[in-house]
């Protein structure tokens, strides 16, 4: 499926003191099959949008369109699914497999796909070890996943992860960037919101930069990120490789670590 | 076996913090979340603390500041029990926990950096003074009068900080402050920080090592366990520690190292790319 943003505004509290608007005339879409990152700065509209993605809010003006459709609210959080920052704050059943199941059963579904999807969740999480722990005596990283799981067992077409690896340790964040990644295979579409330029650079087919809630920029991360290779615009990898790009234009626009490290071993080694 | 412990940066003094076989766990829970850890910290000095999740790390943050009270063993906060004496230990100490929401507690942004300060009895003259340096210490002006739930996950991080700013502790617990921040965000909060050294003590958790190659030492809490506490030096360059304790190094120093290039002073991918550029240039005028 596609989920397409058009010329969406949002103002919180309007016509009030304290009226701020989010976003500005944003026009985007998901496409299918793609993992696409959305980044920006501190206050730049990430979750604001990532909100509208599954009409959790409401666009002041403009309009959210699936496959060229307008959907219900109800409906179009049955496809799209959304996992907020910190979700593991909203972690609430006695165990683990009982907060999973909890959204798909709320759904309507049979006891046994409820059981057989909680399952099968959980297993593409390396959490199934977990189903029978109480959600409040696991770590951080468990939880996240735990929770991500809660989301993902509603089988929805597209995902999307508001910071999804704040918090996490090295090796966590690599687990659950192999999720999406697995994802992606399987044919969801995940939208990635994160401040962290070098995981969007590992993962994301398309990166969408967002300023002062307007788009920036759309593009695949070699074209976004080459274009902006400045500090607070670009991943590591950009930034070390941009600057060596003048009079070497051999070297390419490498963006995945290690894409990155074969172009500069073929620069150290004197071949292009 | 090597060991792990108590290298790095000498300070002078008493200790301002102490664990002495520091033994806690969870009610409920089968593991200890610490177990026997023993450190002390001298004033000024400032201590990094990394490992994976569920290693400790918060924990400890929690029970140095009284939220806490140990199953067994001790902490002491400049020779007081932060468990029976919270409120005074509280005046020395200030924190950031590591999800900002639980931080943030007034109506208004600057209300909520002036909490703190509220209840130290700090004169109103003083407190507005203070609140308002602070707020434009963190990039928040024109933020004052907002409320705290219509902002940001990032600008809530700031606002936690300009509360600890305007406090300006003695002790200073700071659980993953830049979790939710871009690069430019974490470089203004890192700086700041840097403004404290040697005069405040400080605790930074974090899963950034990038963010402690200056620190005088990291501690490696996993499982409960201190499992070392080394030079920042120490640890970048110690393979077995890092994987061990599902630590990571930062892409820059990983580039560097897989191509042969020692990590030591390359501290930022500008850095990187000017070595190889020299690199490159020397071998070939070589040739």
């Amino acid at each position: 499926m596609r989920v397409e943003l058009q010329n969406v505004r949002h103002v919180y509290a309007p016509g009030t003191p304290f009226e701020v608007e989010a976003l500005r005339d944003v026009s985007l879409a998901v496409e299918p099959d793609e993992v696409l990152g959305i980044v920006g700065g501190t206050g730049s509209g990430k979750s604001t949008l990532a909100q509208h993605l599954n009409l959790l809010l409401e666009p002041t003006s403009g309009r959210v369109l699936v496959d060229a459709r307008t959907l219900k609210g109800g409906e179009l959080r049955r496809r799209v699914g959304l996992v907020f920052q910190f979700p593991e704050a909203a972690l609430f059943a006695p165990t683990v497999e009982e907060d999973v199941a909890f959204a798909p059963r709320r759904l309507g579904l049979d006891e046994d796909v409820v059981r057989q999807r909680v399952r099968e969740t959980l297993e593409l999480l390396g959490a199934r070890h977990l189903a029978g722990r109480s959600p409040f005596a696991l770590s951080g990283g468990e939880k996240r996943r735990v929770a991500i799981a809660g989301v993902l067992a509603m089988a929805p077409e597209v995902l999307v992860l508001d910071e999804p690896t704040a918090g996490l340790d090295p090796a966590t964040r690599e687990d659950l960037l192999g999720v999406v990644r697995a994802l992606r295979e399987g044919g969801t579409s995940v939208v990635l919101v994160s401040h962290d330029l070098d995981e969007v650079a590992e993962v994301a087919d398309r990166v969408c930069v967002l300023e002062e809630g307007k788009v920036r920029a759309v593009g695949t991360p070699e074209e976004v990120f080459y274009a902006h290779p400045e500090a607070s615009l670009a991943p590591t990898t950009v930034r070390v490789v941009a600057p060596l790009r003048e009079g070497r234009p051999e070297v390419g626009r490498p963006v995945r670590f290690e894409e990155t490290l074969a172009a500069l071993k073929g620069l150290l080694e004197g071949r292009g | 076996m090597r060991n792990r412990n108590d290298e790095g940066a000498r300070h002078g003094g008493p200790p301002v913090v102490s664990c002495d076989n520091l033994t806690f766990s969870y009610p409920g829970s089968e593991r200890a979340a610490l177990s026997n850890v023993t450190f002390e910290l001298r004033a000024g000095e400032y201590a990094g603390v990394v490992g994976p999740n569920g290693g400790g790390k918060s924990t400890l943050l929690r029970l140095i500041n009284g939220l806490h009270r140990a199953d067994s063993g001790k902490v002491r906060v400049g020779g007081l029990d932060p468990a029976t004496e919270p409120y005074l230990v509280r005046r020395r100490v200030g924190m950031l926990f590591q999800n900002p929401e639980n931080g943030l507690v007034a109506p208004f942004v600057e209300d909520d950096v002036a909490f703190g300060l509220e209840n130290l009895g700090v004169e109103r003259e003083e407190m507005r003074e203070r609140v308002r340096e602070a707020i434009r210490a963190v990039g928040l002006e024109g933020y004052e009068r907002r409320e705290p739930h219509t902002l940001s996950g990032g600008e809530k991080q700031r606002v936690a900080l300009a509360g600890l700013l305007a406090l300006d502790p003695e002790i200073l617990l700071l659980d993953e402050p830049t979790s939710m921040l871009d690069a430019t965000g974490r470089r203004e909060v890192l700086e700041r920080l840097e403004e404290w050294r040697g005069a405040r003590t400080v605790v930074h958790v974090t899963h950034y090592l990038d963010e402690l190659l200056d620190a005088d030492r990291v501690l490696v809490l996993n499982a409960g366990k201190l499992v070392a506490g080394v030079s920042p030096e120490r640890l970048v360059f110690d393979p077995d520690l890092l994987r061990e304790n599902r630590l990571a190094l930062p892409t820059t120093l990983r580039l560097a190292a897989a191509l042969g290039l020692g990590p030591a002073k390359l501290r930022t991918p500008e850095d990187l790319a000017s070595a190889i550029a020299r690199k490159i240039g020397s071998e070939a005028r070589a040739r």
